[in-house]
């Protein structure tokens, strides 16, 4: 098993946000189509599986990965977000999720720092989040312990397929180390072959389809996210909102993160988006961010905002995950699209299942739904 | 809010030392209107760093170097047509091609101004020093040590040492003395020779009779005949104490060699200030030898973004003479830009200052050279040594990861170094420094750290209570 | 002593509030320089519990911030100040440490 990474792990989006398990059923999905969209009961299906995978992620690797699941709490501020969240919890109950809706009182008994305003929220044990700063190193650690060798500072310049396996061209840059002992002081090109191939690269993913001659349809989501300066920890909960784009969290170190999807600005080329440079920080972003954290938690009003920084998602058209194997060429495989913080984990399992053949058939369909399958009718004009 | 977002401004300055006020009276007398933010009460910059307007200071920078700074100081502050908007932090500078964006924080909240020309000339600060000991009270830059005696009439001990490379120890020590402090000894880390030799080199050239030399080498008789021992290849190893400074280690060859004192200044030299040149994506490069990212820019001061200028220690350490005529000619090119002077008349009127910078290019390599940090600056540090004062990140910690990745960024992350409220000021130069000795590059071959908004803490509330559009 | 009244000349003091002690300083003065009087320079305790000085006294090196209790321009809130840029006023209530104290 060989793994390149173009700059270091965790590099991109996987280490840029906000480090939130958000298990409920997203906002992004509730105000699509006036009201539960199918992809979000579908993400919801696979929130399922990823509890347990967070749950017992720790055990199973025996390593410390700072992952806190307190619960997580969507909350609602009018009549009408109370109702959507009504539906949510029905909905998601009807699915084996475990969500309760409690009311003002109960939010002020649990959470007495959020606002007196909010009228109920949905709570769900298992909801919490971990340290993205963290998390992608210590996998990185945890796999070359178990034998993969890694390859950082080392970009994919070419991949195709030739009869029954995928040769690929690695440039590894720089001061960039090989394995674990040799260093390249200068560009180093190698050429492998693999009988398969993952591409789990965020928003490069699609650049990674297009050498191969597959289109990969995900788009740039540039998103913003807050740190506040470090407190005593008062807030054990993931905090979200039914109507508005927030998260809040208090890390292990302290420090309140808040997110929720707010837009930065992409920096762009002549002919394309520069994914290069950290998007621009858009000031009605980080306002509507702050004024969304501060009506839900007023208290937050005190705090320094210590940093704001930018990164890159990737989504699709219909914002729903790729994970599995492209029907339009066997052996290759994807891992990419939005929440993949939270599910990664378990695209992680369920893929690798897939590239071993291992329990395939039940694999295939928990993650039918994200399946690049859906991008068949384009893939069917690409001649290989 | 006292939102005072306006237009109205033909240039912005951020820095009110020599370099912002020679931009500042040049822009006046072409009758273009600016501002100049400072977070500092008065203007002066840390060079002239003024007392309390409540204090009143005798013997307040006497020295015959200061003398033109002060007169360009006093026509500073006595110009018509000058805004100026003290204590005050730019926390954040955007640029959207034609005009430029500044937020501004200060006690009464934040400001946004726009202006189609902003000047950085945000000046320097004193080299973070990562050694054992230098976080406990007492130890400081050398340059608090100094605005603390010059703007605030105090002594930091009653045994003061000094230690570092830079020839500007001197005259701070020679101002501790003549206020009545104890100097308990200027340890120079380089040996005599290396003054000695530069000198040599320099012997015909006027050079040594420049500027702060002229005033480092009076100050050494000052000191000499007052018994404070300067000495010299005196190799700090670290400040000792418990909940304070006591002392300080030196190695000397073979032998280490403990002296007593309760506050010491680390002067090994300054590097530019240059968090918003960065967030504002400006082009920089390593200010070799000491360090830090400094500004480019062409003829007329302007950076890698039209509309964006650069005068003074921002553009690389060479001291208060040079830093003035930068800021003239910056300010020279803006009214050029505005079309208020003529190319012609611009470039006549910068000779002057173009001239004084191609004689006094020769000093500032002189000085650069005897005060050359790097060979103290390589000495491994103790696994214990705190690098990033904000989050407690030891030199073991980092030196763990530093074997998987040489990518600043992502020693940030993991670590947490540079996590903290300066925002990396404090660390990132030692962690440059580390991963150029992992990689076996020069410093400076590796990017730093993504610099972020805000440019300094600010509170949520007052974010908020300004309309950020 | 290391407030030098020779070459430095104060108006008369006033009294202010350092982590509920009284504490006598200058209309004007620093509040570094108040901690250098005071204090030895000590700004803080880290999270380790060492005692910590302030490295630059010109608002960069962010070793400094302290509690300005219920400031006017603040909205009476408490607010996060560097002492290096905050000037002593009669009266005012200064509190060092991360954790923000109650009012």
């Amino acid at each position: 098993m060989w793994l390149a990474e173009q700059a270091s792990p965790g590099h991109g989006a996987s280490g840029q946000n906000a480090g939130s398990l958000h298990f409920q059923i997203e906002r992004r999905f509730l105000e699509r189509e006036g009201g539960l969209g199918y992809e979000g009961e579908q993400t919801a299906r696979l929130s399922r599986i990823a509890v347990e995978d967070w749950s017992s992620l720790e055990t199973t690797m025996d390593i410390d990965l700072n992952i806190h699941m307190n619960g997580g709490l969507m909350v609602a501020h009018s009549a009408a977000e109370v109702e959507l969240l009504e539906a949510k919890a029905a909905r998601e109950q009807a699915m084996g999720l475990s969500v309760e809706t409690i009311d003002a009182a109960e939010v002020q008994r649990r959470a007495p720092y959020l606002s007196p305003d909010i009228l109920a929220a949905n709570f769900m044990a298992a909801e919490g989040h971990a340290d993205a700063r963290i998390i992608a190193p210590t996998f990185t650690q945890a796999a070359r312990s178990a034998g993969a060798r890694i390859f950082t500072g080392t970009r994919i310049t070419a991949l195709r397929k030739h009869g029954g396996h995928f040769s690929a061209t690695m440039e590894s840059r720089g001061p960039a180390q090989a394995g674990g002992s040799s260093r390249p002081a200068k560009t180093e090109t190698r050429r492998i072959t693999a009988a398969k191939v993952l591409i789990c690269s965020g928003i490069w993913s699609r650049q990674l389809a297009a050498m191969a001659g597959l289109h990969l349809p995900l788009f740039p989501a540039p998103l913003t996210m807050n740190v506040t300066q470090r407190r005593d920890p008062f807030l054990p909960y993931l905090i979200q909102h039914v109507g508005r784009r927030l998260s809040m969290k208090q890390a292990s170190a302290g420090n309140v993160l808040i997110g929720g999807g707010w837009p930065s600005r992409m920096w762009r080329n002549e002919h394309e988006f520069d994914f290069t440079r950290p998007p621009a920080l858009v000031a009605e972003s980080l306002a509507g961010n702050l004024k969304a954290a501060v009506e839900t938690m007023p208290g937050i009003v005190d705090f320094d905002l210590l940093r704001s920084w930018t990164g890159i998602t990737a989504v699709t058209q219909d914002q729903l995950p790729v994970a599995g194997e492209f029907p339009a060429m066997p052996g290759l495989f994807c891992a990419a699209g939005g929440s993949a913080f939270t599910l990664g984990p378990t695209f992680a399992r369920l893929v690798s299942r897939q590239i071993l053949e291992q329990d395939r058939a039940e694999a295939d369909a928990l993650l039918s739904v994200a399946s690049p399958a859906r991008f068949e009718s384009l893939n069917g004009f690409m001649g290989q | 809010m006292h939102n005072g977002s306006t237009t109205d401004y033909d240039a912005l300055i951020i820095g009110g030392g020599p370099a912002g006020q020679a931009a500042a009276i040049e822009l006046a007398n072409l009758r273009l209107r600016c501002a100049v933010i400072d977070e500092q009460a008065r203007p002066g910059g840390q060079i002239l760093r003024q007392p309390p307007a409540s204090f009143e200071a005798s013997h307040w920078a006497e020295e015959a170097s200061y003398r033109p700074l002060k007169q360009q100081l006093h026509q500073f502050e006595t110009q018509s047509g000058i805004d100026w908007l003290g204590r005050r932090s730019v926390i954040g500078l955007q640029s959207d091609g034609t005009s430029h964006s500044v937020l501004i924080s200060g006690a009464n909240g934040l400001q946004q101004f726009t202006a189609p020309h902003v000047l950085i000339a945000a000046g320097c600060y004193d080299l973070p020093v990562a050694i054992p000991g230098w976080t406990l009270p007492g130890a400081m830059g050398a340059g608090a040590m100094q605005t603390l005696l010059k703007a605030q009439g105090i002594l930091t001990g009653e045994r003061i040492a000094l230690a570092g490379t830079h020839p500007l120890m001197l005259l701070i020590a020679a101002q501790i003395h003549a206020a009545g402090g104890t100097v308990a000894e200027v340890a120079f880390d380089q040996p005599f020779t290396r003054f000695a030799k530069a000198m040599g080199r320099n012997l015909g050239t006027g050079l040594r009779h420049a500027g702060l030399l002229a005033e480092a080498g009076k100050a050494m008789l000052t000191l000499r005949r007052a018994g404070v021992p300067v000495r010299f290849g005196r190799k700090l190893q670290g400040i000792i104490g418990r909940e304070q400074v006591a002392g300080a280690i030196f190695a000397a060859g073979a032998t280490e060699e403990q002296i007593a004192c309760d506050s010491i200044g680390l002067c090994y030299g300054f590097l530019p200030q240059s968090d918003l040149l960065r967030q504002a994506g400006l082009a920089v490069e390593w200010a070799a030898p000491a360090g830090g990212w400094a500004a480019r820019h062409d003829d007329w001061m302007q950076s890698s973004t039209p509309g964006l200028w650069v005068a003074g220690e921002t553009t690389g350490v060479a001291g208060a003479p040079i830093a003035r005529e930068e800021g003239r000619i910056a300010g020279l090119g803006i009214a050029r830009a505005l079309e208020r002077i003529t190319p012609e008349d611009a470039a006549e009127q910068a000779k002057s200052s173009r001239t004084v910078l191609r004689k006094m290019a020769g000093f500032a390599d002189l000085l650069a050279g005897l005060a050359d940090p790097r060979e103290a600056l390589t000495r491994i540090q103790p696994p214990e040594t705190l690098i990033c004062r904000c989050e407690n990140v030891s030199a073991a910690a980092i030196g763990d990861v530093l074997r998987e990745t040489q990518d600043a960024n992502a020693i940030k992350r993991i670590t947490r170094c540079g996590m903290g409220a300066c925002q990396g000021r404090s660390c990132e130069h030692a962690l440059l420094r580390m991963i150029a000795r992992e990689t076996g590059q020069s410093v400076g071959q590796q990017p730093g750290f993504t610099a972020r908004f805000p440019a300094r803490p600010v509170s949520i509330g007052d974010l908020l209570e300004h309309d950020l559009q | 002593m290391t407030r030098r009244s020779d070459i430095m000349h104060r108006p008369a003091p006033v009294k202010i509030e350092l982590d509920g002690e009284p504490v006598e300083a200058y209309p004007g003065e620093s509040l570094t320089a108040v901690l250098a009087a005071v204090r030895h320079s000590q700004s803080r305790i880290d999270d380790a519990g060492k005692p910590r000085g302030f490295w630059c006294n010109m608002g960069t090196c962010s070793e400094c911030f302290v509690w300005l209790m219920d400031d006017e321009a603040g909205g009476g809130r408490a607010r996060s100040v560097r002492a290096c840029l905050l000037d002593v006023v009669a009266g005012m209530r200064v509190h060092t440490g991360r954790a923000q104290p109650d009012a």
